[in-house]
């Protein structure tokens, strides 16, 4: 039972890479006359009407109902408890970053994900889950690892939040491969997700306010925050070495790059 | 012939490394502008926690100092300008202006107010290296920190600093790897390439009278 399962689950998989494939293959080049300013077309968003559309349901929709279950549940969650459900949520991402950080050859995360994930379940059981390092692997990553290295047209999903051509095909991929749905059913892997979302809008319920609130445009600033942290999650740092540094002189005016970039 | 022509990707080879011989040793000395520029953030850093464990100060008073803090410590113009991107071209010399006095208002005036609710987590500077700088008469640095708003996770943060004589300045701060002057070059590009220089103008002139309002 056991086998026949295991050769549905990776044929299904087998399936979805070739879909993946195929997708992340119409993916345009980037079209950056490389100033590093921004223009109309390095934001690679063609369907932007209705990306604009769809976010704008999403904002409804966390307004509505994942911003108050979020507050309650940061406001009304005995700490000890809530700190527990983060630590098990992170934990049930684990296999999935396993499993991804071996198909990018990165063995020594794949290394480090699977003894984190161990000490982690003995841990559980004594009701202290230890915190570390957060490098969460995903199939998109792995797909740029592997020469994707552009993502695509940038797609708003409904209700799944910021994406791009080649990370929802990713996401899709990740849904077949992940070890925990294989082992426990798709069912927890949706729980994990909704859990996930409840346990990390309730995060950064103060963040999103103030976003919301001081950007000009709120859908262009969820754009270049999605674009710059997969960048970051790519490179695996958080130091930005992976982006182009802005080369940001101290003055506006004397700047040489004036007669550069008119060209 | 041939032989000589074969010859000199070898002799290149011991050239380059000789090279890398006499300036290995230079490399490995931390320069000034460097050290400068680590020294340069860990003050503004004390400052910070100094205006912030004066219990005496109102809330007014405090967001005062770390506007003053924000536009002394930033390069706002060449932010500014970095942030315009390749609309900077299309707006006019009054546009820039008002364009100047408007980013500063808004954004300081954004940031101040964000800095001062931070309520002295620990902060330490883990390492400053050279970087590309924008200008050849400038020096840039990249000054690494970690942050701990959670005592477990703490939060990189990294500053970039420009350095011109005696001069320092922050031209960008990277959260967890993502640039702010970035963020907000593409958030203003959007907003003009809808509604142009102008409509840029508008909507931070509504900001900007919506903090004096408050």
């Amino acid at each position: 039972m056991r086998y026949l399962s295991v050769r549905r689950f990776s044929r299904r998989a087998l399936r979805a890479f070739v879909l993946t494939a195929a997708l992340a293959g119409c993916a345009s080049a980037p079209n950056d006359d490389g100033s590093g300013l921004a223009g109309p077309n390095d934001v690679n968003d063609p369907l932007e009407t209705v990306n604009r559309l769809v976010f704008s349901v999403n904002v409804a929709v966390d307004t509505l109902v994942l911003q108050p279950v979020a507050v309650t549940y940061r406001d009304l969650m005995w700490p000890p408890i809530k700190n527990n459900i983060h630590n098990l949520l992170l934990n049930a991402r684990l296999p999935l970053t396993f499993l991804n950080a071996i198909l990018q050859g990165n063995f020594s995360h794949a290394e480090q994900t699977a003894s984190r994930f161990v000490s982690n379940m003995v841990l559980l059981w004594v009701g202290d889950v230890g915190p570390g390092e957060e490098q969460p692997e995903d199939f998109g990553q792995t797909l740029a690892r592997w020469g994707v290295e552009d993502g695509g047209p940038y797609i708003m999903l409904p209700l799944l939040g910021p994406s791009n051509l080649r990370d929802g095909a990713g996401r899709v991929v990740d849904f077949f491969i992940d070890p925990l749905g294989a082992v426990a059913g798709s069912t927890v892997t949706v729980g994990r997700a909704a859990g996930g979302a409840v346990d990390s809008r309730s995060r950064n319920v103060d963040e999103v306010r103030d976003l919301q609130a001081s950007s000009l445009d709120y859908y262009a600033t969820v754009r270049s925050l999605y674009r710059q942290q997969r960048q970051a999650m790519i490179e695996n740092s958080t130091d930005g070495s992976g982006q182009p540094a802005p080369t940001i002189s101290i003055d506006a005016f004397t700047s040489s790059d004036e007669e550069a970039a008119t060209n | 012939m041939t032989l000589r022509m074969d010859r000199i990707p070898s002799i290149l080879v011991s050239i380059l490394m000789a090279a890398a011989l006499l300036v290995a040793p230079a490399a490995a000395k931390t320069e000034d502008y460097v050290v400068g520029a680590e020294k340069f953030i860990q003050d503004l850093a004390d400052e910070a926690v100094n205006a912030l464990s004066q219990a005496s100060l109102s809330n007014e008073n405090r967001q005062e100092i770390f506007r003053d803090m924000l536009s002394e410590g930033f390069a706002i113009p060449g932010i500014a300008r970095f942030v315009m991107g390749r609309y900077w071209r299309e707006a006019s010399a009054d546009e820039r202006d008002e364009y100047f006095h408007l980013f500063e208002d808004v954004i300081v005036s954004l940031w101040a107010n964000r800095f001062s609710e931070y309520s002295g987590q620990e902060f330490r500077i883990t390492e400053a290296i050279p970087a590309r700088s924008a200008r050849e008469d400038e020096k840039a640095v990249l000054v690494r920190s970690l942050f701990w708003t959670d005592p477990n996770n703490p939060v990189r943060l990294d500053w970039r600093v420009a350095n011109k004589g005696d001069v320092y300045k922050i031209t960008d701060v990277l959260v967890a790897g993502v640039s702010m002057a970035t963020t907000y070059r593409d958030e203003f590009s959007a907003v003009m390439r809808r509604n142009g220089v102008a409509g840029l103008l508008t909507e931070l002139r509504n900001r900007s009278s919506d903090i004096r309002t408050n």
